[in-house]
């Protein structure tokens, strides 16, 4: 009996320190309102205190539509750039996000007013028939977008999303790089926050909705 | 007496022989699956749990199947901050351990699937390891 008293109280004590230290830790990161980013210490998740307003760019979605600034309004943004040709990373993160979108769909909040955006860096290949029958296959709700690599790379060098398609004249199978970062735009199509792999669906619904009340609360 | 029948004979000449064959051969597999893809995607991705229960390193040299045209052992990497897929021409496993194939690391690419393969599809993947030993691994494709 005692051993479990002794126990249990250890156990209290562990429970008040760590969220002592996660009260410290978040003060701490929102103390410095600077344009740096930071990195907290679970390796999850960087958040930008004083995220960077995006500028205008035009991309097209799998259903031909026009994507572009004013289509990040209003919503939050999850972004991920890949492409579909790739057998691991990209139907792997897709998968995350989708069962990611799950978890925040059965949070009261819930998931309207959350867009999940693929955005190829690979348009020779990706068509936006192949585009949407891709996305749809993980989501119905995510949306396939890309566009011509002059407006690619306006938007990821806008998050400095690394990527690079080796392409090579006669070649079928090219190699593309690309990053494995998930980006977060804000509702007001700022630049508000990046998730770095390895990425798990739990962690990034959990954050989200710390990131989402905070903004929330900033707001009002 | 009954169990002096052929088909009973066999039966456990075979249970008794293919672990046994296994064992001798000094890798085992578990866990051994493919993500499923959207439909018409042209490179898959397996994944697996390797051991090696030899005590002397092994080496995995290639890997084939008659279901794809092409079967390469991957690995991605994230450098510069970019995800880049990166050709192994072979693997070792060391000595009484464990080589894990995961989503986001060491992966079998598999080009171009000569049928549609579905979840709950069963695919045979053939590994070859240096000094010969060739291991048949059963793969089951998972959403």
């Amino acid at each position: 009996m005692q051993q479990t008293a002794l126990k249990f109280s250890i156990m209290m004590t562990a429970v008040a320190l760590a969220a002592m230290l996660a009260g410290v830790w978040l003060a701490d990161i929102y103390r410095k309102h600077d344009s740096r980013a930071v990195l907290l210490p679970d390796q999850v998740i960087t958040l930008f205190p004083d995220p960077k307003p995006l500028t205008a760019f035009a991309l097209t979605d799998h259903k031909n539509r026009v994507f572009d600034l004013a289509s990040l309004k209003g919503k939050w943004s999850f972004l991920f750039f890949g492409f579909t040709h790739c057998p691991d990373i990209c139907p792997t993160t897709l998968a995350v996000l989708a069962r990611a979108r799950d978890n925040i769909a059965k949070n009261t909040v819930g998931a309207d007013g959350i867009q999940f955006v693929f955005i190829s860096v690979d348009p020779n290949r990706d068509t936006a028939g192949k585009l949407g029958q891709y996305v749809d296959y993980f989501d119905t709700t995510f949306l396939g977008v890309t566009g011509d690599n002059a407006q690619i790379g306006n938007l990821a060098g806008q998050l400095g999303a690394a990527y690079q398609v080796a392409i090579k004249p006669g070649m079928e199978n090219y190699p593309v790089y690309h990053s494995a970062a998930v980006f977060l735009m804000d509702p007001r199509a700022r630049y508000h926050a990046v998730f770095t792999p390895p990425h798990d669906a739990e962690t990034i619904s959990r954050r989200f909705k710390v990131v989402r009340e905070l903004e929330a609360g900033n707001a009002t | 007496m009954r169990w002096r029948h052929p088909v009973f004979v066999c039966l456990i000449l075979a249970l008794t022989i293919a672990p046994a064959a296994s064992e001798e051969a000094g890798v085992s597999v578990r866990d051994a699956w493919i993500r499923e893809t959207p439909p018409g995607m042209t490179m898959m991705a397996g994944y697996m749990e390797l051991r090696n229960n030899t005590s002397r390193p092994q080496v995995l040299v290639a890997a084939g199947s008659a279901v794809f045209e092409s079967v390469m052992i991957h690995r991605t990497i994230v450098k510069d901050g970019m995800a880049r897929m990166v050709h192994a021409s072979q693997i070792e496993l060391a000595p009484n351990a464990s080589l894990i194939f995961a989503p986001g690391g060491y992966h079998l690419m598999l080009m171009n699937p000569k049928r549609a393969l579905r979840a709950g599809d069963p695919v045979v993947i053939n590994l070859e390891f240096r000094g010969g030993l060739a291991l048949p691994v059963p793969f089951e494709v998972r959403k």
